[in-house]
């Protein structure tokens, strides 16, 4: 984690670098792509995840080129219309657009033009992996008490959506496993939330921000973190990993950002720059603590592959 | 108790919360007032100003966008026939009959002072029993949620008064429209024809502003030559009896109001339909309603402020966002480094408290701006209509883009301004369509869950208490008036008999 901003600025100084070596035509390095005043599409409603983290990026990435960055929504079809439009800027490289997984799930489930190739991929700024949460007076005590249980009985799941990250997840422990879960279909986070609240669900995966208000009071109880280490955030450091309880699944959710594609290399490589500067600074920090992240940075090509690798995870998920 | 209400209002009385609450309202108004800018968009819109403010003074002028937006909506439909909000649309059917008989300025004071009754009736409640009563909405869950909704479609269908069959057929269309776009669960698509703005449905806010306000307008340009209305200022202003009158309407519409606000997912649209529905049945001056009775205003008015305030319940109470506005509020806290939760009650008194106290303070501001200004606002209708009119299909179509930044809302907007028309001509309800659709995902939602939680059973409906009582009471407001218009009909019937038979004046006449 210490490591990240000093990553960071290697990556930066090295995309200025490159930069200047191949720009033989004599233009001084960062100065060769200058952005407009720029938009970020984000292509959920106000006031959720993505806004939240489209907004914050939009006031660092401001500070950071001195151009102004508004953010404009454009919700709608769980993601696919915001995308669908980005496809459409294509060659506009002061524009950019806060992405997460529905940009890899949104193609495996619903038939849209675009896929993670259609755009340029910028920067990841973090990972936001769930827990596994019961209330507090449920019998399991952890997820290996859970898969057991659904091995005999019938345990009811809830999940947000049919591609949302609490059924990757669950999907991925029903086939590490060998167990079956009984979904209850909800359609965001705070659903779930009341569902497992009223106990109409046995489990829930949620994001610890979702979950910690509960889990804080003593209503939820977290059983397992799907993540390849424990978090260190105080409040969550003795939830165990599910591997530490023999269930081989991390999935996490990841947020960044992405430019249109077609656009030049100067334009990438100046975002990218950029994006290493906003996660250099405190803003950065807090919007990372404040939503329970795992600051998992990476840039361009290096983002460009975690999108393939996820890209097919989850299509061996889905391809029952 | 005391000691909260003391520190809320020694949070919320600084200068500078009373100044931002003040500002929050006035803009509420204002967002209210245009078609499409709602509440949702308008909180979302203004969150990154207040980046800058202390949590609690942030959250006051946010929370002052979100009532104030309730007051705002109010005064188009009214006026203009177009509904500001999903939660304004039955106000229309009363609301815009009293304007075109000159009572414009009455209506938008009752619907001042209604709201104010309701938020005053609602912060009490909310101040002393916001986590007991969370707990208790909690108990609606899927099978309760299911037959609320079919309580809500069978109110609405039935407040057709005799053009049930109408309504009916218009409750349906709108379901079925409902049914364009993601699926609740499977997750499919459907009839979507390969668009991806069709992925989300078919959006009712420009539905509602095509059909309102666009169809209001072509139906005038056909009928035409309509003089604009020239009401003497007197007849702008409210009388105590009209008060009087309204009042048990008022205390209805908060109470149903405060009930469906409280419950997540509900919502005060529908409050405001099913609070307008109950009135149209027991309220004394039932005949009245759809041809401009002031109570069709007061309820559904009430109703939705009440709504707006119950849906803090389980956003302050549990962190569990009460409708989509509360949502973006509960983003809000997070980006202040708030945590939402259980615990916000103990964590955060002064912030809680105070910001409780200010919804005290901001409604107080809004009846005193809007009870003068409602004659004022109600001057507008002397506009001639060549004015108007272009004015209301612009507002339209920059609304319906503002909603999404999208082309395509517009055009949906001029498509369903033309089926408006269509409908008016043919004389068809066009409140139970949209109140279809805005129910239709909510309904479908509620029966994917409860066949899940019920493991494909729905007979598991039977074995809830709270949704049996639901659906009882859905087949009684079917059946009883049938029934006693057939048993009326029978005794009317035989009794005319007697008379034929015996040619004696009936000394039990009624």
């Amino acid at each position: 984690m210490k490591s990240l901003p000093i990553t960071a600025l290697g990556l930066g100084l090295a995309a200025t670098l490159a930069l200047t070596a191949c720009s033989s035509t004599g233009a001084s390095a960062g100065g060769a792509f200058r952005p407009s005043n720029t938009t970020m599409t984000v292509p959920f409603s106000a006031g959720g995840g993505s806004d939240i983290s489209g907004r914050t990026v939009a006031a660092g990435l401001e500070a950071a080129t001195g151009v102004n960055v508004t953010t404009e929504n454009r919700e709608g079809g769980a993601g696919a219309v915001g995308y669908s439009y980005f496809l459409g800027q294509a060659g506009t490289d002061s524009h950019l657009l806060a992405t997460e997984t529905s940009l890899l799930t949104l193609p495996i489930a619903q038939d849209v033009e675009f896929d993670h190739t259609s755009f340029t991929p910028i920067a990841k700024f973090g990972d936001d992996y769930t827990l596994l949460v019961v209330r507090a007076d449920s019998p399991y005590r952890t997820c290996a008490d859970v898969v057991d249980a659904a091995g005999t009985d019938r345990v009811v799941a809830a999940v947000s959506g049919a591609v949302s990250l609490d059924e990757v997840v669950f999907s991925m422990v029903e086939k590490d496993q060998d167990v079956e879960f009984d979904r209850v279909p909800f359609e965001s986070g705070g659903e779930v939330l009341a569902g497992l609240l009223a106990g109409q669900v046995d489990i829930a995966s949620l994001n610890p921000s979702e979950a910690i208000g509960q889990i804080e009071s003593g209503d939820f109880r977290a059983l397992c973190a799907f993540a390849e280490e424990r978090y260190e955030y105080e409040e969550l450091a003795d939830i165990p990993t599910a591997a530490e309880q023999g269930i081989d699944v991390a999935f996490a959710q990841f947020r960044g950002i992405i430019a249109p594609g077609g656009i030049s290399d100067e334009a990438a490589d100046y975002w990218i720059d950029v994006a290493g500067t906003f996660a250099e600074s405190d803003e950065y920090t807090t919007y990372i603590e404040d939503n329970y992240l795992q600051p998992n940075v990476s840039y361009g090509d290096e983002f460009a592959e975690y999108l393939e690798t996820a890209s097919s995870d989850l299509e061996t998920v889905f391809d029952k | 108790m005391l000691d909260n209400l003391v520190l809320g209002f020694q949070t919320a009385l600084t200068v500078e919360n009373l100044l931002w609450c003040f500002l929050g309202v006035l803009l509420g108004t204002v967002i209210g007032l245009l078609p499409g800018l709602g509440s949702t968009t308008g909180v979302a819109v203004l969150l990154p100003l207040t980046f800058t403010l202390e949590p609690v003074t942030a959250l006051i002028m946010l929370a002052g966008i979100y009532y104030g937006a309730q007051y705002g909506g109010t005064i188009t439909s009214v006026l203009l026939s177009t509904p500001g909000e999903a939660a304004s649309v039955v106000t229309t059917l009363d609301g815009y009959q009293m304007a075109k008989q000159g009572r414009a300025g009455a209506a938008l004071a009752i619907a001042a002072i209604g709201s104010f009754i309701a938020a005053i009736i609602s912060l009490a409640l909310l101040m002393a029993l916001a986590p007991p009563l969370a707990t208790l909405a909690l108990r609606f869950g899927p099978v309760e949620n299911l037959a609320m909704m079919i309580l809500g479609l069978v109110i609405v269908v039935s407040f057709q008064g005799g053009a049930f069959v109408r309504g009916a057929l218009m409750a349906i269309v709108g379901l079925l429209l409902s049914t364009v776009g993601v699926a609740t669960g499977s997750g499919e698509a459907r009839f979507t024809f390969g668009s991806v703005d069709l992925l989300s449905g078919i959006p009712f806010v420009e539905v509602m502003i095509g059909l309102f306000a666009l169809g209001e307008v072509f139906h005038q340009l056909r009928t035409g030559a309509e003089k604009p209305i020239r009401a003497r200022f007197r007849d702008m202003m409210i009388s105590r009896k009209e008060i009087a009158q309204s009042m048990p309407a008022i205390f209805r519409g908060s109470g149903i109001g405060f009930l469906l606000g409280m419950l997540p997912g509900a919502g005060s649209t529908l409050a405001s339909f099913m609070s307008y529905g109950i009135e149209r049945r027991v309220s004394r001056n039932r005949a009245g309603f759809g041809s401009g009775a002031i109570e069709g205003v007061a309820s559904p008015e009430s109703a939705n402020n009440a709504a707006a305030n119950a849906n803090f319940v389980p956003t302050l109470a549990l962190g569990i966002p009460g409708g989509a506005t509360t949502a973006v509020l509960l983003g809000a806290f997070t980006i202040y480094g708030l945590q939402p939760g259980p615990l916000l009650f103990e964590q955060q008194p002064e912030l809680v408290w105070g910001l409780l106290a200010s919804f005290f303070i901001g409604n107080v501001l809004l009846l005193v701006l809007n009870l003068p200004l409602a004659p004022v606002f109600a001057q507008m209708l002397r506009l001639p209509y060549g004015y108007l009119y272009p004015l209301i299909i612009l507002t339209s179509c920059v609304g319906a883009y503002s909603v999404s930044n999208n082309m395509f809302s517009v055009w949906v907007v001029l498509v369903f301004g033309v089926i408006g028309f269509v409908m008016k001509e043919l004389n068809l309800p066009m409140a139970p369509l949209v109140l279809g659709l805005v129910l239709g995902p909510l309904f479908e939602k509620a029966l994917v869950q409860t066949s899940a939680v019920g493991n494909g059973d729905l007979g598991i409906v039977f074995t809830h208490p709270i949704a049996v009582g639901i659906l009882a009471f859905a087949l009684a407001l079917v059946t009883v008036p049938r029934l006693v218009g057939a048993v009326r009909g029978h005794v009317a019937r035989s009794r005319a008999d007697r008379r034929a038979g015996t040619r004696e004046k009936s000394s039990i006449d009624t």
